[in-house]
């Protein structure tokens, strides 16, 4: 009975001034509101990191040719191989015993064409040479037709697999299976025997792993490639020629255990740099240690959100100590009133602590509810910036237009502790201080 | 401890009261020495800063004496801690000041239900206690109003149905009527002596003549000694009949000026 009777009056004497009770209300809010944010969008980044390296694989090795800058200032008689070979491809394979298998990966970037179809423009796309196991490895997910084939490799053939937005391009009207896809770069021809689902691209990791699209892949055996055209790939850039040598872009080295992972990607690299330990054409890439790196990230990353969500908190609760202060100052003859008619110092610090935690547990509710619409209000701010200024949208960098906040639990209770222990620590100074008002000077307040 | 044939409302002796000040000391009160025998109808007169104010704040036990005693109820208000006071203020002694003193977020009769809260005593019965205060002082129609929809004078009565929902061993006045025009004192006054009649025992502080006239006695300071503490002679009282009109009359004006 009496508590009620002490919050009734708490929440009578804030709503003499509800503005200001507004205002003071707003700083808790903005700051419980800002912690569940920022964790949630935090969080959300730092799961759409790890996915985009997940999808590289965990259990892979991903090496990497590159193709060493100019040094001869483009004598292009004297053309050296670069990166990785077929060769180290199979040693890898037979020698390291914790290696389930190894693909090898052959791209170069071609225009696409479809000659069936006369007002389809040529796209520039990448041209793959892979195995039968890439689907697998790499998590491509075939929609119509088959990934290519053990056979479809052993044999050479000239069929390919389409990535779903290429078809969309190439094929808008029509069902791309068993068409001809035209490469005019190279004057050849590929059945298209599949076409994939639409996919994520995945993480771009230093300068050694661009971002990978895979929206406009044509994927074909990779034995084929190397019939067809050769390890020598020359360019027209300009008004010259570059030429390249290579034999493969990369190859991922798939472990049998994850576990294993650490050691074997020592084995692998110590076997690609027996003979030149300064090899500069290669660059070893392991998912599985960058993932390790991520989840360390994501705890920085999170302590520094929460760093700044607690600032605002702490601000927040500075509003209530300056507005509970003036209140105090204001209500001096109220307090000697209170006091004259019995109320002991303890009754004032309850009366004024608890106008103050309501204050901030209401600021605290109303918080954690519009925490909670942050994936909603993202959605539809994404949504609105991609209706009302689409080339704003577009330069967004990729995690910022797919990721997910993701509302991270405890953040709820702590915030709203937090929001208590504010109202209670920034309210107990002015609180005390009412209490330790002299009855009689009070009551002369004016 | 001599017992005396009446029962005793307060007792004091020998008060004192310096305040230590950085280049002096006032010596407020100088050694005050009554008694109030339950029943009394007091009034305390005496130039300005001669001392009333002090004096009613250590019978009011909002403050301590320097020296000397006061027993309430046989306790000795001197010797008590801050929290003591506070229980005491709330349960024995009824206040009503000059400014009203009422509380601005609070209803007539939740006003008048303050004391209680403090000592912990709200319940169905203590509600209906205030009701019936508050009818008493003529604002049964005005329960819900707040302290700024009312008069002075109706303030006033509110503040004196508070002092009395705790069943006070005596009501403090300090210049009640002070703020009040002649018509609205003489309510006040009227229903200090219904109450006073009624075996309530009343101490308060004025300046005016007029106003000390209607009490039984005078105990008048100076210089924060007792000059003299007399009876009234040729004391004003309101007959029954003048209670009843100005009662009247004041529950008529309160209606009106809704
Ligand atoms: N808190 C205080 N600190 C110092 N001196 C005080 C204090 N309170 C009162 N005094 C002094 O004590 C003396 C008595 O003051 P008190 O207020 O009791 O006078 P009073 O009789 O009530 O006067 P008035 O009729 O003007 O209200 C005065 O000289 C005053 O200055
Ligand atoms: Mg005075």
């Amino acid at each position: 009975m009496r508590y009620f009777r002490t919050v009734k009056l708490g929440t009578k004497s804030l709503l003499l001034h509800p503005m200001r009770s507004l205002l003071t209300v707003l700083g808790i809010f903005i700051g419980v509101a800002s912690v569940i944010w920022l964790l949630a969008i935090g969080e959300g980044i730092s799961k759409e990191a790890q996915r985009q390296i997940e999808d590289l694989g965990a259990e892979n090795i991903i090496i990497r040719s590159i193709k060493p800058p100019d040094e001869s200032g483009g004598n292009f008689r004297q053309i050296t191989a670069f990166g990785v070979t077929r060769n180290e491809c199979k040693l890898i394979n037979d020698t390291i015993s914790t290696v389930k298998r190894v693909l090898p990966i052959r791209e170069l970037s071609q225009k696409f064409a479809y000659t069936g179809n006369p007002n389809v423009k040529p796209v520039d796309g990448r041209l793959v040479g892979c195995t039968a196991d890439y689907a697998e490895v790499t998590r491509l997910e075939i929609e119509r037709g088959h990934f290519l084939t053990t056979r479809e490799v052993e044999l050479n053939r000239p069929v390919c697999v389409i990535a779903a937005k290429l078809a969309e391009r190439l094929f808008p009207s029509e069902d791309p299976l068993n068409k001809q896809i035209y490469l005019p770069e190279k004057k050849e021809n590929f059945k298209i025997v599949g076409v994939l689902k639409h996919r994520n691209a995945t993480a771009a990791i230093g300068g050694s792993l661009a971002a990978q699209d895979f929206s406009l892949d044509i994927y074909i055996p990779v034995t084929t490639m190397r019939a067809r055209m050769t390890d020598q790939e020359t360019k027209r850039a300009g008004g010259s020629f570059s030429t390249k040598l290579f034999e493969l872009s990369q190859i991922t080295v798939q472990v049998k255990s994850s576990d294993d992972v650490p050691r074997t990607a020592e084995l692998v690299e110590a076997t690609l740099r027996q003979n030149d330990a300064d090899r500069q054409d290669i660059a070893v890439v392991v998912p599985y240690e960058l993932l390790e790196q991520a989840k360390t990230t994501r705890l920085m990353f999170m302590m520094f959100m929460g760093l700044i969500a607690a600032i605002s908190l702490i601000v927040g609760g500075i509003g209530i100590m300056n507005i509970m202060l003036a209140t105090v100052t204001e209500r001096t003859r109220e307090i000697g009133i209170r006091r004259a008619l019995g109320g002991k110092q303890r009754d004032i610090v309850l009366q004024f602590l608890v106008e103050t935690i309501t204050l901030s547990i209401v600021g605290g509710i109303t918080g954690i509810l519009m925490g909670l619409l942050c994936p909603v209000v993202v959605d539809v701010s994404r949504w609105g910036l991609e209706y009302f200024a689409p080339q704003l949208y577009a330069s967004l960098p990729e995690v910022a237009r797919v990721m997910r906040p993701t509302i991270v639990p405890i953040s709820i209770p702590v915030a709203f502790g937090i929001s208590v222990v504010v109202g209670v620590f920034f309210g107990l100074y002015p609180a005390v201080r009412a209490a330790q008002l002299d009855p009689i000077e009070a009551l002369r307040h004016e | 401890m001599t017992q005396t044939s009446t029962r005793m409302a307060a007792v004091i002796r020998d008060l004192q009261k310096h305040y230590v000040l950085k280049s002096e000391t006032v010596r407020a009160l100088r050694g005050v020495s009554f008694e109030v025998p339950e029943g009394d109808y007091v009034a305390i007169m005496g130039p300005s800063g001669s001392g009333k104010s002090t004096l009613l704040n250590l019978l009011g036990c909002l403050d301590q004496p320097t020296h000397g005693s006061f027993l309430l109820g046989g306790d000795d208000v001197a010797q008590m801690t801050d929290d003591e006071l506070s229980t005491i203020r709330a349960s024995r002694i009824g206040f009503v000041f000059q400014s009203y003193n009422l509380i601005a977020q609070l209803s007539v009769v939740e006003n008048i239900e303050v004391p209680l809260y403090y000592m912990g005593n709200l319940n169905a019965q203590s509600r209906k206690r205030s009701i019936e205060l508050a009818k008493m002082v003529g604002l049964g129609e005005r329960l819900d109003h707040r302290p700024t929809q009312l008069s002075g004078g109706q303030q006033q009565r509110v503040a004196i149905a508070r002092s009395l929902v705790n069943d006070p061993y005596f009501i403090l006045a300090d210049e009640a009527t002070g703020n009040l025009d002649s018509v609205t004192t003489e309510e006040i006054l009227a229903l200090f002596q219904r109450l006073n009649d009624e075996g309530k025992t009343i101490i308060m502080v004025t300046h005016e003549d007029e106003v000390a006239e209607h009490a039984k006695r005078v105990i008048r300071l100076r210089d924060g000694e007792i000059q003299f503490d007399k009876p009234v002679e040729g004391r004003k009282v309101f007959t029954a009949e003048q209670i009843q009109e100005i009662a009247h009359n004041a529950d008529v004006a309160s209606r009106g000026a809704e």
